[in-house]
Order: C-alpha cells, then structure tokens, then sequence
C-alpha cells in the first residue's frame, strides 16, 4: 500500500442562487496515492472543475478537509493545466513555461535549463521564442502542460486540457502526457468527460454523479503501463471497462437531463407533466 | 493586368488629385471666391517662403512640443490610476463616481479656468492637452483591465504571483492593446485642444497661426497650417502605430 498524497474528506460545496442556495458538490471522499494518476469523470456541470479548482486552493469556500502531503521541500503543493487558452498571449513560449519558477523567483540559470528540457520534452524547442497566437491548439496546449511540469509540484491537476481539441491531436497529446509523466510519476489528478480518455491515462477513475456531484463510483483499471493508447483501445478489458462506465454515466446524463426541466417547474406554476409537453414541443 | 486591388490603388490617388484639379479650374474661372476659399496654386505659393524662411517648422515644432508634453502628462497618470482602478474593487469604488461625473465636462468650458489657475504661459497649454488625455487614457485602461479574461488571474493566482506580478504580467500587457486605443483618442484630442489651448495667448504654434491668419485675412497662410496639422495627425498616429507595433509584439496583425 503506497502513501496517501491527496486525501479528500467530505468535500461540498453550495452556490447562492436567486432560487436559493444549489448543492455542486456533496459528501465527495477519495484519497489519491503516491504516483496515482486518478481520472474524475462525469457528466458536464456535476462539479468537478469545482472540486478540482478547491484542491487547487482556487476556490476557498468550501465544506469538509482536503490535504496535500507536501514532502517538505520548496515545492510548490500544485500547478494546474486549465482548460484550453490559458496560456498567456503576450509571452513568448519560453517566457510562459517559465512562469511559475519566474514567480518562485528560481535562479536564472535553473530556469533555462528547466525550462529547456520540458520544452524539448514536449517538442516546443524550436518555437520557445514563439508567441502563443503563431501556434496551433494542440501546442497551445503543450505550452500550458510544459509551464505545469517545469514549475515542478507536488501534485498535477489537469482540467479536461484537451477537450477542444481534436481527435488526432488529442490523441497525440494524451500519448505525450503519459510519456512525460512516466518519467517521475507524480501524482496527478485529470478531469475529463471522454470515458476512452480517462481509461486510457488513469489508473483509478472516479465516476460523479448528476448535480449535486456525489462519487458514484471508484474503478481500478488494471491495463499495465507504459500504455500504448492505440493498442489498449481494442483489448477485451478495456471493452469490458468502457461499457461498465457508459452504463454508469448515462445513468446520470438521463438524470441531468430531467433535472434541467426542474428549475422551470419551481419558477412557473403548472405539473411537471406539463412541463414535459412544453420543453419537447419547443425542442 | 489590373487586378481590383491595383485598380482601387490607382483610384484613391487619382480621386484627390482629380478633387484638387476641379478646385484649381472652379477658382481659376472664378466660380469659387479664391478670397475665401482661395486655389491650390496660391496655397502653394504661400507654403515655399514659409518653408525656406524656417518659420513653419519654428511653429509645427512649438506646437509638437506642447502637444507632447501634454500627452506624457496625461497619459502617464491615466494608465497607472486605471491599472489599479481595474486590479483592485476598492479604488475603483473610491475614485469612479469622480472620474465619471467630471468626465463629460468638455475641456474647452475648463480653459478659462485653467488659464486662471496656471497663468498665460506655457503650463496652461500643457495642461489642458493633459486633461484631455488623461480621462480617455485611464478610462481605456481602466476597461482594459476588467476585460482581461479571469482564467489569467487564476493562473497568475495558481502559479504564486505576488501583488506587483499581477500588475507587470498581467495587468499592464493583457490591458495594453486597449491602452494603446486610449492612446489614439487621446492623440484625437490632443491635436482638437492645442487649437483651441493656442487661441488664447500664444506667441507661437500651428494654432496661433490660423487665428493670427484670420486676424490678418490671410487664406493661404491658414490653409498652409491647416495641411500641415492633417500632416501632424496623420504623423503621430503613424508614431503610436509604430509604437504599438514594437511594445505588443503578440498582437495579431489584424490591418
């Protein structure tokens, strides 16, 4: 049994709204290991950019406890890879995958060469002295990955970083995250809602639920690594995990789904019955 | 060939010429009164004395000068109060209500109060350019700040930046571009305000010269400061461009 380095205890979260408070998140326990690579799933709007933006102490109202093991080093405890167009438009690749040691106030010399290997990780080498509008999407998004590893943390958090993009591209860039995060296994946590996605790149999937996100379930995936994403897409575990996790989810998208009419039956008088007839004769 | 590009090339130089030949025959058979509206031709004739004897440079460059200084002045206020206007909710509630009430003002109602308050000379000038400048600098900048994509602040936030990195990396460069467009209305005023700041005690400046040529009636003396005002405005803008084009490298050509 490796160390817990994440642990999550009881996490909600409640907006204010003109209709009164609305639950995002609710009794949300998991705790992520050492070196774990954990894909949070689930239908849009169930909370987990939420959650992850409270385990990146972006979002400070919360209830319950999260705790990051720090290894008591100068690390930083997290850096984020957002979704897409994050990166800064007004530096030059080099200068926003130096952000956060530029931040740190790092030495300049370690700078470069940090920033140095993880732009030739990522295959951005040639365009460091580039400007983020001279670049495609799918480097755009090498950029925001490269500015996380290099500022080095304690923990990863990635928020669904390729879901603008293509297939093709995506799939390359999966194949590159997993090739540069299999060099020091840091504990990682990845937000997706491609269920090929989090099979391929975690070794645990957290599954949400419908507003008010609640865990519904917590998979193992045991495809041995390093992965070749192509490869596993046809083997028989992988099928066999894809179709437990569809039975899963789409529970819970036919579940928002009539979740969304709710709101309009509390805001204008009439059953729900007739609620039905009008979304679907306006749809 | 004549492609539709080269074509429309030829025909906005062709079009000014032709407009200047149609005002040279109309005064020329005298259906224009060249007292008033005089010709190109005589324009002309004016213009070479003025340019030989030094003293149309002697005012462009007084006016230059003024236009300027009032410029920085103005400009330099404006951008660092609407940075931190933009950045920080308190001083923005503490100084908007001010700045938008005495905005509409027109600047030509506060001259005679200025003149009052800093005398005839130089400062009064200066000043009144600045004024101009000022509100339309900030306020730009002030805009550009609070339009600034919020996922910026949270990555500026999320990767440790202190209170002074929030100003230097994000701030100033994600408002710049509309700094920049500050920049040109205020360049719009300022060029609208010497005009009027060099009618009221001036020795010297383009706009002396236009009311001095009124007083004198002397058409062509003023047509002469009038093209060489466009000529001013049609430089500075080029300036701010080029400037522009040196400070936001990352600004996709968009012209």
């Amino acid at each position: 049994m490796r160390a817990e380095k994440i642990t999550v205890q009881d996490v909600g979260k409640s907006y204010n709204t003109r209709h009164g408070p609305v639950m995002a998140l609710d009794g949300i326990t998991f705790s992520v290991a050492e070196g774990e690579f954990l894909c949070i799933l689930g239908p849009s709007g169930c909370g987990k950019t939420t959650l992850l933006r409270i385990l990146a102490g972006l979002e400070k109202e919360f209830s319950g406890w999260v705790e990051v093991r720090a290894a008591g080093s100068q690390k930083p405890i997290n850096a984020m890879v957002f979704q897409e167009n994050s990166v800064f438009p007004w530096m030059t690749v080099f200068d926003n995958v130096a952000y956060g040691l530029r931040m740190r106030r790092v030495p300049r010399e370690l700078q470069r060469t940090v920033v140095q290997r993880y732009l030739e990780l990522t295959g951005l080498a040639a365009f460091s002295r580039n400007y983020p509008h001279q670049l495609s999407g799918g480097m755009r998004q090498r950029v925001s990955v490269a500015r996380a590893f290099a500022n080095d943390p304690e923990i990863l958090l990635l928020d669904e970083p390729f879901g603008a993009l293509d297939e093709q591209n995506r799939l390359l860039l999966q194949q590159e995250l997993l090739r540069i995060w299999e060099l020091d296994r840091k504990t990682a946590v990845f937000i997706t809602h491609s269920i090929d996605e989090a099979i391929g790149l975690g070794d645990r999937i957290l599954v949400m639920t419908a507003r008010p996100g609640r865990i519904k379930a917590i998979l193992p995936i045991d495809l041995p690594r390093p992965r070749e994403l192509v490869q596993i897409k046809g083997q028989p575990a992988f099928v066999a995990l894809y179709q437990n996790i569809w039975k899963l989810l789409s529970e819970e998208v036919l579940r928002a789904r009539e979740k969304e009419i709710l709101p309009l039956a509390l805001a204008e008088p009439g059953t729900k019955d007739d609620l039905y007839e009008k979304t679907i004769s306006r749809g | 060939m004549l492609t539709e590009g080269r074509l429309s090339r030829i025909v906005s130089v062709l079009s000014p010429l032709f407009l200047l030949g149609l005002w040279e025959t109309l005064a020329r058979l005298n259906y224009l009164d060249v007292r008033l509206f005089s010709c190109p031709s005589r324009i002309l004739g004016a213009l070479f004395p003025l340019l030989w004897s030094g003293e149309l440079l002697h005012h462009t460059l007084i006016s230059l000068a003024r236009i300027i200084l009032g410029f920085f002045a103005g400009a330099l206020p404006g951008v660092i109060l609407g940075l931190s206007m933009g950045l920080f909710p308190m001083v923005r509630a503490m100084l908007e209500p001010m700045i938008l009430a005495t905005f509409p003002i027109p600047k030509l109602a506060i001259m005679p109060l200025i003149l009052l308050v800093f005398g005839l000379g130089e400062t009064s000038k200066v000043f009144t350019i600045a004024i101009g400048v000022f509100y339309l600098v900030l306020i730009n900048t002030m805009t550009g700040v609070i339009n600034i994509e919020p996922i910026y602040l949270d990555v500026a936030k999320n990767y440790w930046a202190r209170r002074f990195d929030f100003y230097l990396t994000v701030a100033w460069p994600g408002a710049l571009p509309m700094i920049f467009a500050g920049f040109r209305l205020g360049m719009g005023t300022a060029l609208l305000l010497i005009v009027a700041a060099e009618l009221s005690a001036a020795r010297a400046g383009i706009g002396y010269m236009i009311w001095r040529a009124y007083d004198m009636f002397d058409i062509e003396r003023m047509f002469v400061a009038l093209m060489t005002m466009s000529l001013l405005g049609y430089v500075l803008a080029k300036g701010l461009d080029w400037l522009e084009a040196r400070v936001i490298p990352w600004k996709q050509p968009s012209r």
